[in-house]
């Protein structure tokens, strides 16, 4: 407690010493800079442009080089589809009692229409899925190679609910 | 004038612009990267795999962006030459999106069943003096049973350079300019659409552009 204290009392006097970087110059100038209001707000002003300048040169040398680009798919790829996995997803298209589900994977899946609040889900809905298979094949006997369905499988578990969106993010797999 | 023209897209490095189009990031955020199962991996396609011992195939992005740049190159060329560019694809799903695609672009598209000699026997099939397309886009290179689409062995014949999307089930061997990436899920055929009709439509209004300038500089070339 003593602690936290003391690391706001410090930050509140390196920002007064500090008035002129970039995006805490909006409250210390309303406070201090009343009296030197040319002089104060100009430099800001200046140092903010500058440090945005230096910002915008960085970023596309990022993403633009190729390097850059090689980590960037090693770091964007995570994790490969699973199975028996909870998702949310998106009805994109229905037929009658059949929900056609687009939840991120390769594949969408078809769901039947739930005898309980089956009329709430319409073209747009969000739903909560348990994806059995992301795709559905099988070797048969005689094949090189697999067959396959060029569909997912998974189990309706019902609508996203807002409280549940939120609690969502704390929710294990 | 033509040959000034023609030579130009020659001499500089990226003349249209294709590597500003797109990024490895909205490739990933297009799901490219998904492919098919190990079991319908063909054996071709491993060397575009970013990790053969997974489950599911993952197609390396790094090896798509870079194919996918010469693929739009080459488009660009083509329609800069004012050459006839064909998109085939044999799946229901996308065949609106495709011929939609064609149309924008004032190219053609084929998405029905290709019957045998549209290329091989075009001059009885069609009448005599048909113009064949100088460059055919696949953006699926599968037909309705999982087999290779004829029209791919069929251009190779008749010495037709062809761009193909080749998903892992895929075979890229007769394909001049093969693509490795999703070809099932709409927003991946969404992306590529939209990039192709883009490029074309660009290396079209640079011919125009280089039409205009040339028929103005002419009337000062005899005298110097």
């Amino acid at each position: 407690m003593a602690a936290l204290c003391k690391l706001r009392f410090g930050c509140r006097s390196a920002f007064r010493f500090s008035s002129s970087v970039s995006v805490r110059t909006s409250f210390s100038s309303d406070s201090e800079d009343g009296t030197r209001a040319g002089a104060g707000f100009a430099a800001a002003f200046q140092r903010q442009a500058e440090l945005q300048r230096e910002a915008e040169n960085s970023a596309p040398d990022q993403s633009g080089s190729i390097p850059g680009q090689e980590q960037t798919f090693a770091s964007l790829f995570q994790a490969v589809p699973v199975r028996d996995k909870v998702v949310v997803g998106n009805i994109f298209h229905v037929v009658r009692d059949d929900l056609y589900i687009d939840f991120g994977g390769k594949f969408h899946c078809v769901c039947r229409r739930p005898a309980a609040g089956g009329e709430r889900l319409q073209r747009g809905s969000r739903v909560r899925l348990k994806v059995l298979d992301p795709e559905l094949t099988a070797r048969f006997l005689g094949a090189k190679t697999d067959t396959t369905l060029l569909e997912a499988q998974a189990v309706l578990l019902g609508p996203l609910e807002e409280r549940e969106a939120q609690g969502r993010v704390q929710k294990q797999d | 004038i033509s040959d000034k023209m023609l030579d130009l897209p020659l001499e500089k490095q990226d003349l249209f612009r294709v590597s500003e189009l797109f990024t490895v990031k909205d490739l990933f955020d297009a799901r490219v990267h998904l492919g098919h199962k190990k079991g319908c991996r063909h054996r071709l396609m491993e060397p575009y795999l970013y990790d053969s011992s997974l489950d599911y195939d993952i197609i390396d992005l790094d090896k798509t962006a870079e194919d996918l740049r010469r693929a739009l190159d080459k488009t660009a060329h083509t329609a800069y030459g004012g050459g006839i560019i064909l998109f085939i694809s044999r799946r229901r799903q996308f065949c609106h999106l495709v011929e939609n695609t064609a149309k924008q672009c004032g190219e053609y598209a084929h998405t029905r069943y290709w019957q045998g000699g549209l290329f091989t026997n075009a001059h009885i099939q069609y009448g005599p003096g048909v113009r064949l397309p100088d460059l055919v886009v696949f953006l699926s290179t599968l037909n309705n049973v999982f087999q290779q689409h004829v029209a791919i062995r069929d251009a190779r014949k008749m010495n037709i350079p062809t761009v193909g999307v080749v998903d892992s089930n895929c075979n890229p061997s007769l394909i001049t300019y093969p693509v490795p990436g999703n070809d099932d899920t709409p927003v991946a055929m969404e992306l590529y659409c939209r990039l192709f009709k883009t490029v074309i439509n660009r290396a079209k209004n640079k011919r125009k552009q280089m039409e205009l300038l040339h028929s103005l500089s002419e009337p000062s070339e005899p005298s110097s």
